[in-house]
């Protein structure tokens, strides 16, 4: 299988601040599920906003390859449109702008940019009600500015429908689970497994076991204190439920 | 005074207008008391409290003078883009002067005269007759000594007139127009108003609006002025018992633009709301100054500006609620929200009540702040270029202004057209 995101020796901090992530390495194969575990504060978000190319964070040291490519040399917008997707733990809530209107454009954005023709408002239309129907979710949430007035359960499943619309390479979910109720938690796990594709790697971001349930992954990782701990295959993650991950440097 | 007398630049045109127009003694006596009061007061200065944060030196430097007869209007097809997506009653001034080869009528129903200020004067004088105030500001003295043309609307009382009237300026050179509505008891009727031109032109208008009890008047203005011209604008409006006056300032032109809009609520349960925005880019400036006078009980105003300021541009808003003694139950909301794009732009706010009634709900606020990061980082992540992100955000923060004004299908088409326009001029 080739490595669509190889991470070596990466440490970076808040620009002007701390240093956060102390030194990651982790390679993702396209087809895999990741999972990235640790307490609060371990720096999960942190890896996620330096892959996503958030501003306000410094990388001090090591490299990012994504299909090849120096991921961090690449803005933000480049990164989407050439397959990496974040699902924000807190997604923005952005009044006056249509969550149709905006999907709209992210799509044709990154279309444009893979040399496609870009969607007309007929073709836009189709696809968003096959991924509605994927993910078994109603058609409420579209006619709404971006997250404006969502509960939590609602954002979240705005940001896998996002997902599903933009079909990335690269996936990566940051806490998707958390704020979820046993139903909505039911209903994202079963939209992820349903993206889950050979041709896609998906990283997911939690701090809780119970989503390993749902959406069982191939590798998982324990972030502690800025490093990758301990890994495993998935039968890991039961281990870690029995013994808990506080041996593994949980200061809390 | 004499050393100073603003007015001696435009004696040779008024002495001109004088010797050309055919009218009424009575105007001709109101044109020379407007010129005089013109020539005491002179053009307003920084040290009037009104008119501190607006800088008029763009305009009084040298002032635009009327052209002799007119400009020449704009191509037709020119027009195209300015114009309401449906049938309009169209009446185009040129240069301030009504061109029946621009405009397009159409059948009026019964009980409305629309028709341009001059053959008014001429076929009507006496609907005019009391349609000019005693006591003007130095820009609307001007105005009424200088003006060639303009529009009449009035609607006899209970007419709805359904067809929007389409009013267009062009201005090239200097225009005094004057727009004169009256709608009689439960009238309804939509104006649109765009001023538009070419070159370092300069447009002075008057709109004299009077509603009579239950009428309702929809009233769009936009204004896209050519980036080298001037705008000055003084709207009243006198509200009877329950009518309901809905106005929409759209504001992207002009060097220097300056817009009074005086809204009295004279009788009870009157409303008055007045949404838009104004963008602004490059060295441009423009006030809005909202004034409005609650006499009568029981009556709302509302008003959300928004403001966008790119380039080194510069946006004013005034806004007075004034509540008399008496105007019990007043509900008025002021509300002030601007965008500053660059560094070098600048907004200065100054929403104001003056309260001297009891048991009145009044608010107002004014914010000044920049596109959140966290939203542009948001959209940037999902494949958005920077520019189109910010391009987003703006038109999002604009539009909800134009949105809140609840316009009519067409007239809010237009004014998303305007708003789009301007994004696609290349600000932020
Ligand atoms: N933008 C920021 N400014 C200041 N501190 C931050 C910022 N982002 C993260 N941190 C800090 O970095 C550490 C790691 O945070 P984060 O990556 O959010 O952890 P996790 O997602 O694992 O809970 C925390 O101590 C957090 O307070
Ligand atoms: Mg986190």
């Amino acid at each position: 299988m080739s490595k669509l995101l190889e991470i070596r020796g990466l440490r970076a901090r808040i620009a002007n601040g701390r240093e956060v992530l102390k030194g990651i390495d982790l390679d993702v194969a396209a087809g895999e599920v990741h999972a990235i575990m640790g307490p609060n504060g371990a720096g999960k978000s942190t890896l996620s906003s330096v892959l996503a190319g958030k501003p306000g964070y410094e990388v001090t040291e090591g490299t990012v390859r994504y299909l090849g490519r120096d991921l961090l040399a690449m803005p933000a917008d480049e990164r989407a449109r050439e397959g990496v997707f974040l699902a924000f733990q807190y997604p923005v809530e952005i009044p006056g702008v249509n969550n149709m209107y905006f999907l709209r454009a992210a799509l044709n954005a990154g279309r444009r940019q893979r040399g496609q023709a870009e969607l007309d408002a007929q073709q836009f239309l189709k696809a968003v009600r096959d991924r509605l129907k994927l993910l078994d979710i109603g058609d409420d949430l579209l006619r709404r500015a971006v997250n404006v007035g969502f509960s939590g359960g609602e954002k979240k499943r705005n940001e896998i429908f996002q997902m599903a619309m933009l079909e990335p390479k690269l996936a990566i979910l940051d806490e998707t689970d958390s704020g979820l109720d046993i139903d909505a938690l039911r209903a994202v796990s079963d939209g992820v497994n349903r993206l889950r594709d050979p041709a896609r790697a998906i990283v997911m971001i939690t701090h809780y076991q119970r989503l390993l349930d749902y959406i069982v992954p191939d590798r998982v990782h324990v972030l502690a204190d800025g490093r990758i701990v301990a890994s495993g295959d998935k039968t890991f993650a039961a281990e870690l439920e029995r013994t808990g991950y506080a041996y593994l440097g949980d200061a809390a | 005074m004499l050393m100073t007398d603003d007015s001696a630049p435009f004696r040779d045109a008024f002495d001109q207008l004088l010797a050309t127009v055919a009218e009424p003694a009575w105007l001709t006596t109101r044109r020379r008391v407007e010129m005089d009061r013109f020539a005491l007061l002179g053009f307003p200065t920084r040290r009037q409290e009104a008119w501190r944060f607006t800088d008029l030196e763009p305009l009084t430097a040298a002032p635009p003078l009327p052209a002799a007869g007119g400009g020449d209007g704009p191509a037709p097809a020119s027009l195209a883009p300015w114009l309401l997506p449906v049938p309009t009653h169209r009446l185009v001034l040129v240069d301030g002067r009504f061109a029946p080869a621009l405009s397009a009528g159409g059948a009026l129903p019964a009980g409305v005269w629309l028709a341009s200020v001059a053959e008014t004067l001429r076929r009507r004088p006496d609907m005019l007759e009391r349609a000019f105030g005693d006591g003007e500001e130095a820009f609307a003295a001007l105005n009424a000594a200088l003006f060639t043309d303009g529009v009449v609307l009035a609607l006899e009382p209970g007419v709805v007139l359904e067809t929007p009237v389409e009013i267009v300026h062009h201005t090239t050179s200097a225009a005094h127009a004057r727009l004169h509505i009256a709608l009689g008891a439960g009238a309804h009727a939509t104006v649109v108003e765009t001023a538009m031109g070419t070159g370092a032109g300069w447009g002075n208008t008057v709109g004299v609006i009077t509603l009579g009890a239950g009428a309702m008047l929809t009233h769009l203005h936009v204004q896209a002025e050519d980036p080298a011209a001037c705008h000055t604008a003084a709207v009243r409006a006198v509200l009877a018992d329950q009518a309901r006056y809905e106005a929409c300032a759209l504001i992207t032109g002009g060097r220097l633009s300056r817009r009074d809009v005086a809204v009295t609520l004279a009788g009870d349960g009157a409303e008055f709301r007045l949404h838009g925005a104004y963008l602004l880019d490059g060295g441009q400036e423009a006030t809005l100054s909202v004034r409005a006078d609650h006499l009568g009980q029981g009556c709302r105003t509302e008003e959300v500006v928004k403001g966008v300021l790119a380039g080194a541009s510069h946006g004013v808003f005034l806004g007075t609620v004034a509540v008399a003694p008496g105007a019990d139950g007043t509900d008025a909301r002021q509300l002030n929200r601007n965008l500053l794009l660059s560094p070098q732009a600048r907004v200065d706010t100054k929403p104001e009540l003056e309260i001297l009634a009891d048991d009145v709900k009044c608010s107002h606020g004014a914010t000044v702040g920049s596109l959140d990061d966290a939203s542009l980082f948001y959209l940037q992540s999902r494949g958005i270029d920077p520019d189109a992100a910010r391009r987003m955000l703006v038109e999002a923060f604009a539009a909800e202004a134009i949105d809140a004004a609840g316009l009519p299908d067409a007239l809010a088409e237009l004014a998303h057209r305007h708003l789009r326009r301007w994004l696609d001029g290349g600000a932020s």
